[in-house]
């Protein structure tokens, strides 16, 4: 029982993100470009096939599906030194090449364009599986085909496999210097869909990154290939303790189950520390790396890749932290003792919440500069005002119907608005209701609304 | 005679009426005041008068302490000096007292005489110190010779010293005289009784003395007996052997004694015609003298001898260690002699023990005994091997044919027993010289060699044992810091080497690790594996379980699992049980996963280990099924809930018990991150770096395995130290479970009731729209009554698992164990479960 996990990449920044993605996962298993398991990497204690299944001739396939309404990005997979890796029946590239046009609409016009073909690649891979646990998406929030498409396909995955967990990661658009214009109708769409149709979406946010990437890497324009670096480091580490089982953690429901109590509360932020040469170019060396010092990092705002406002209300629902290396177990036990006693992190009032710790083995097969590294997975009230920035910018363009006459075109949007209206209130809902976890009468908030 | 010298003669005359007569005497008594005159005595004349006072009353001083002696020569000197007659008078004092100082030099200067020529300036010599005033320049000899005479006038004739002589000499062989014989008194002591014959007496003094030489005879017989004793007697120790034959040897010398002194009266016989006879032959001083040291020395082995009556092996060598620390040179040495010979058995079974880990030491001796209980493990010497071998892997093969057997309990505690018991550390019989401490290393090294020998049948053995003899060399006694730095290099070598056996050999570390991944549930995949196959039969009766069933779902876990890389042999250990079960009893209560283990690693992992890893799996076990009841419930009540349940009336039902849900989720998730972090994981840890260390021997291994496991146990189970409430924090994590379960099953039965509610909703919806999709009106109006029942139901569960944490957590939070109160603290990370007081206090203000 592998519990396997279905990877979706949706648009250029999925697949471009998945494509570094699976190169990672791909060294961290001893796995060649051509998806033959090394010599040396027989005996590693870790498990391939959750994210990988063995083709007839004993090549590992990722257990990915490429999909993009334009060729280019998927092009430059297929000539890359990985283009054997995939399998080509997963890979699909829609025919007319046009893309999505950086609207939601078309996007998610196209989606049912394409339905029949998309769902049968899902289908085929789900029924190769033992059981199956989720389907990953990685997608971008900003543009046409990550959102549209992915809103799509998320709301037929929810229907069409209901006792499948559903977790993406989004990438959401960097509200400052956007390159999109109607990146916060798209945004908004999206994250309806999110809402609804997704148990866990962990939420990466372009600003946030770029920040990163300028402080962490002191790249004040931070490539394409540099922040898609940051995210698979941030996906290859969150499922860690999946490829490397150990006593917890071994499958994706417990960890969120976790992570998310309450289900609309489902937007993770990551943090990760620390970031190496190895992992993203010119990273910044950090020369210490204790699990306290990890921790601590973790904890810290400046690295969450969500750039949100706190206040002083503003508290964890939920913390988990994957330590990754050869970590002495007294460590991890002084340093959560040292983090609740500086009173580090603080937790919603409504129930018990606590800093939880997994270790996780390391791959032997990837050196790092450095003993430790940690992943934090974080539900955190704060993300509210990400929504808040989202539902502003949103309102902003609204209020002067701008760019409305692209969405109109499309079909589903040619008997009213509603739609757009509709997902704004859902946002709403959402960042009233983080704003409500900060509160012990949370336990009666469906009281209220009822 | 020198011409000079005219006065002597006179001089000579007046003081020994015998010299008138007989001119030997006379010549010589005349020659040997010559030479006195001719000495340097009294050149030192300078010396003053207080000072010569002086040092005479120091003299006599020594010569008799209480002082009377002094007082007297006061009162002499005083009236000395009142005699107007005699002018030197200082002079006269001077040469009196340097003939007293010279007599005393000389007796105390008298080597061990040479028997052959005593000379005859000895002889007066001889006399001298028996004199009972040197002051007095006066031979005894004559005087004596007068009172025999005196004595023959009256008729009490006294008996001639020679016969007396002889009959010592007797008497110094253990054997009866003429004159002195031994008694057996009723006391079965044996005593000294005087011939009674009136022809024959035997003076006092002399009595004493005889007496005096006599105690050599009654010693040399208790000795002599001693030896006689053992030479035939069965069941004799090596080191009695030994001893009896250091006496045996002692015994020659004595006798060789006896036989020089014998020719010495025989030869003083012959010469009775001769003049000077008696003074050159033997006399019953004389012979005190030349037996004095002997004395000592068969003291001291009579000792030994009383001593080897009541003690036997090593405490007899204590029992002569023990005068090693004697003052005395002389006893000193011969203890240390005998000790040398008399340890030489000891230090020949301690080589063999201490470099082969063979006990051989047939009369019990040694400081180590084996159990002969255990008789079929071979433990005595390498003639008895081959059989021992084929009997222990005949055990080995029954074993494996037949796993089931009611016999293989018996067997399976030998490992730990043979190691346990097979050989005892007997503080009573170690040589003090050794020391516990060293003692105890001695012990273990043996042990742990007899062990790598034997229980694990290590061949590479002849090469360590070779390594290991070159470095020890012979054993002494003489070399007691080369003894103990071969024990040390031994105790090392055999304790790295029975590591290395345990750890390279039998692959202890495997074992070790197997068992925290399977037992303890490392092997997380594997677990969740396992669990999900078993699951839907361990709900049901646990008499519906059938172990093909379980052993088919442990292969299918084990290979879909990480576990599938695990070596063979310890896949091949591993086996799911049924435990016994009682009436009502389902099979989450009775299954076991098992790990079996077979010699020598039960020595470490004993009967009572695998007790206590079977009661470790059965709770984390428990945990586990907890935690996955939890994540399904988790998926039911956010995902499956949002999906299949569209009633908006009863979202706030949902969301609290999804808040419920999420207190209980963490729970079980801190519960089990304390129980893998802080307990299993940091225990490990200790283990492990003791085992790295490769230090101590395989006691200590049984130690820290132990340690590691109690550790484990105590920590899991939240044992309180205080009696009476060991388990208390268990039973309330017991009861705390069941209300999850509860809950789960009562939240199940909430979901349902939506789920028929919400089907109903969307075919009345479909009915409204005019498509028909079924009916089941009349079930929806039952269900619709029970749901305050449902829901309360939830609630009630929720609240009491709300309340047991809390009690629980308070309780933590005082525990005396620090780990525990960590756990309380991991509990109430963000102080949720602070005290009511403390929350109605923070609601107040």
């Amino acid at each position: 029982m592998p519990r396997e996990i279905i990877t979706l990449q949706l648009g250029q920044c999925g697949n471009q993100v998945g494509s570094v993605f699976w190169q990672r996962l791909c060294a961290e298993h001893g796995i060649n470009q051509q998806g033959i398991l090394e010599d040396w990497a027989t005996n590693g204690g870790d498990r391939k096939d959750v994210f990988f299944y063995q083709a007839d001739d004993e090549l590992y396939v990722p257990r990915s599906i490429l999909i993009d309404l334009e060729p280019r990005v998927i092009n430059n997979i297929l000539t890359s030194p990985y283009s054997r890796l995939y399998n080509p029946e997963n890979i699909f590239v829609s025919k007319d090449g046009g893309g999505a046009g950086n609207n939601w609409a078309q996007g998610y016009v196209a989606g049912e364009r394409i339905y029949e073909e998309v769902m049968d690649m899902i289908d085929r891979e789900a029924e190769s599986s033992d059981s199956l646990e989720a389907f990953v998406a990685v997608h971008s929030i900003a543009g046409g085909t990550g959102s549209g498409l992915g809103s799509f396909i998320l709301e037929r995955l929810n229907d069409r496999f209901p006792k499948k967990i559903i977790q993406t990661y989004s990438v959401f658009p960097n509200t400052q210097e956007g390159d999109v214009v109607v990146q916060p109708y798209n945004s908004m769409l999206t994250l309806k869909r999110l809402v609804n149709h997704a148990d866990s979406v962990v939420v990466l946010d372009n600003s946030a990154l770029a920040r990163i990437a300028a402080d962490r890497l002191h790249v004040q324009t931070p490539s394409f290939d540099q922040t898609n670096q940051l995210v698979s480091t941030v996906m290859a580490a969150s499922t860690q303790t999946l490829r490397y089982p150990s006593y917890m953690n071994n499958d994706l429901v417990g960890m969120l189950a976790s992570l998310i109590p309450t289900p609309r509360c489902h937007f993770l932020m990551a943090s990760y520390t620390p970031f190496s040469t190895g992992e993203i170019d010119k990273a910044k060396t950090i020369r210490r790396t204790t699990v306290l010092d990890v921790m601590r990092r973790l904890l810290q705002p400046k690295n969450r890749m969500a750039l949100t406002v706190s206040s002083p209300t503003s508290c964890y629902i939920s913390n988990l932290n994957i330590i990754m290396g050869d970590v002495d177990p007294g460590d991890i036990h002084q340093a959560l003792l040292r983090i609740r006693d500086r009173n580090l992190a603080t937790f919603v009032p409504w129930g018990p919440a606590s800093l939880q710790v997994a270790s996780a083995r390391k791959s032997p097969y990837v050196t790092t500069s450095h003993k430790v590294s940690g992943l934090m997975l974080a539900n955190h009230t704060s993300i509210a005002s990400l929504f808040r920035r989202m539902l502003d910018q949103y309102d902003k363009l609204k209020k002067r119907n701008a760019f409305m006459e692209m969405y109109k075109k499309e079909k589903m949007f040619e008997d009213g608005l509603e739609e757009f209206d509709n997902a704004r209130a859902t946002c709403d809902d959402l960042m009233q209701e983080y704003k409500a976890c900060e509160s012990p009468d949370y336990i009666s908030y469906h009281d209220a609304a009822a | 005679m020198t011409p000079s010298f005219p006065m002597l003669d006179p001089l000579v005359y007046a003081y020994v009426p015998a010299a008138r007569t007989n001119e030997s005497i006379k010549n010589d008594l005349a020659a040997h005041c010559q030479d006195i005159l001719k000495s340097h005595i009294g050149h030192k004349t300078e010396v003053n008068h207080t000072q010569l006072m002086d040092l005479v009353k120091r003299r006599l001083l020594q010569l008799s302490p209480n002082g009377s002696s002094v007082t007297k020569f006061s009162n002499l000197i005083m009236r000395l000096e009142d005699q107007q007659v005699l002018s030197r008078k200082q002079e006269a004092i001077l040469f009196l007292f340097t003939l007293s100082s010279l007599s005393t030099q000389q007796a105390t200067s008298i080597p061990i005489p040479i028997l052959s020529q005593p000379s005859p300036t000895k002889l007066i010599a001889d006399t001298a110190p028996s004199d009972s005033s040197a002051s007095k320049l006066e031979s005894t000899q004559p005087n004596a010779a007068r009172l025999a005479k005196f004595r023959a006038q009256r008729g009490v004739p006294h008996l001639n010293e020679s016969l007396l002589v002889r009959d010592t000499l007797y008497l110094l062989q253990g054997i009866s005289g003429k004159y002195a014989r031994f008694a057996i008194s009723q006391t079965n002591e044996k005593t000294l009784i005087f011939s009674t014959d009136p022809k024959a007496v035997v003076t006092p003094p002399t009595q004493a003395l005889i007496h005096r030489l006599a105690e050599l005879g009654y010693l040399y017989s208790r000795i002599d007996s001693f030896v006689r004793e053992r030479e035939n007697a069965p069941g004799v120790g090596m080191i009695e052997q030994s001893l009896c034959h250091y006496l045996q040897t002692q015994l020659t010398e004595y006798y060789r004694l006896i036989a020089v002194l014998e020719t010495q009266l025989s030869s003083t016989r012959t010469n009775d015609a001769s003049v000077m006879g008696e003074e050159t032959g033997l006399s019953l001083r004389r012979l005190d003298v030349w037996v004095n040291e002997w004395r000592l020395r068969m003291r001291m082995m009579s000792i030994c001898v009383e001593g080897a009556k009541d003690s036997h092996g090593g405490a007899l060598v204590n029992l002569i260690h023990s005068y090693t620390d004697n003052g005395d040179p002389f006893v000193r040495k011969f203890t240390h002699e005998l000790l040398e010979e008399v340890s030489r058995p000891f230090f020949a079974t301690l080589h063999k023990w201490l470099f082969s880990g063979e006990l051989y030491d047939p009369f019990e001796e040694f400081f180590v005994t084996a159990d002969s209980s255990l008789g079929h493990i071979p433990y005595v010497h390498p003639s008895s091997l081959p059989g021992g071998i084929s009997q222990l892997s005949g055990d080995a093969i029954f074993e494996n044919s037949n796993p089931d057997s009611e016999d293989i309990s018996g067997l399976r505690e030998n490992g730990k027993k043979s190691w346990e018991t097979k050989y005892r550390f007997r503080k009573d019989m170690l040589p003090l010289f050794v020391g516990e401490a060293f003692g105890k290393k001695i012990f273990s090294t043996g042990k742990s060699l007899n062990f790598i020998r034997y229980s694990c049948l290590d061949s590479d053995w002849v090469v360590t044992r070779e390594k290991m003899s070159n470095n020890g060399g012979s054993l002494l006694y003489g070399d007691i810091a080369g003894l103990e730095r071969s024990i040390d290099t031994a105790y090392q070598l055999a304790s790295h080497r029975l590591f290395e056996v345990f750890i390279d050999k039998f692959k202890l570390l495997d074992h070790l690790s197997a068992l925290k991944n399977f037992l303890l549930l490392g092997h997380g995949d594997f677990t969740d594996q396992l669990m999900e196959t078993l699951a839907p039969s361990l709900a049901r009766p646990a008499n519906t379980l059938y172990r093909h069933n379980l052993t088919a779902n442990l292969e299918t876990a084990i290979r879909s699992s990480s576990a599938q890389k695990d070596s063979v042999d310890v896949l091949r250990r591993l086996d799911a049980r049924i435990l016994e079960y009682s009436h009502g009893e389902i099979g989450w209560d009775v299954f076991t996963l098992e790990y079996k283990v077979n010699d020598p690693i039960d020595t470490v992992l004993d009967h009572e280990a695998m007790e206590k890893y079977l009661k470790l799996f059965k709770h984390l076990w428990q945990m586990k099924r907890i935690q996955r009841a939890l994540d399904k419930g988790w998926m039911r009540v956010t995902g499956d809930a949002r999906n299949f349940i569209h009633l908006p009336e009863l979202e706030s039902e949902w969301h609290k018990v999804r808040i419920v849900m999420a207190e209980m989720i963490h729970f079980i998730r801190q519960l089990e991150a304390y129980c893998r972090l802080e307990v299993i994981e940091c225990s490990w840890k200790i283990l492990i770096d003791f085992l790295n260390k490769k230090e101590g021997d395989l006691d200590a291994l049984i130690e820290a395995h132990r340690t590691y496991l109690d550790r484990t146990i105590k920590k899991v189970h939240l044992w309180h130290s205080r009696p009476g409430k060991e388990e208390v924090l268990l039973r309330q994590l017991m009861e705390i479970f069941g209300y999850i379960l509860q809950f789960r099953e009562a939240m199940d039965n909430f979901y349902n009731y939506c789920l028929s509610r919400s089907a109903f909703k969307d075919q009345a919806m479909d009915a409204e729209r005019g498509v028909y999709t079924g009916s089941s009106k009349g079930e929806v109006v039952d269900s619709e009554d029970a749901l305050p029942g449902l829901l309360d139901r939830v609630k009630e569960y929720g609240t009491a698992f709300s309340d047991r944490v809390q009690t629980l957590v308070h309780h933590l939070q005082v525990h005396p164990d620090l780990d525990c109160r960590f756990l309380g603290i991991r509990l109430s990370f963000s102080d949720f479960y602070r005290p009511k007081k403390e929350l109605h206090a923070g609601a107040k203000s």
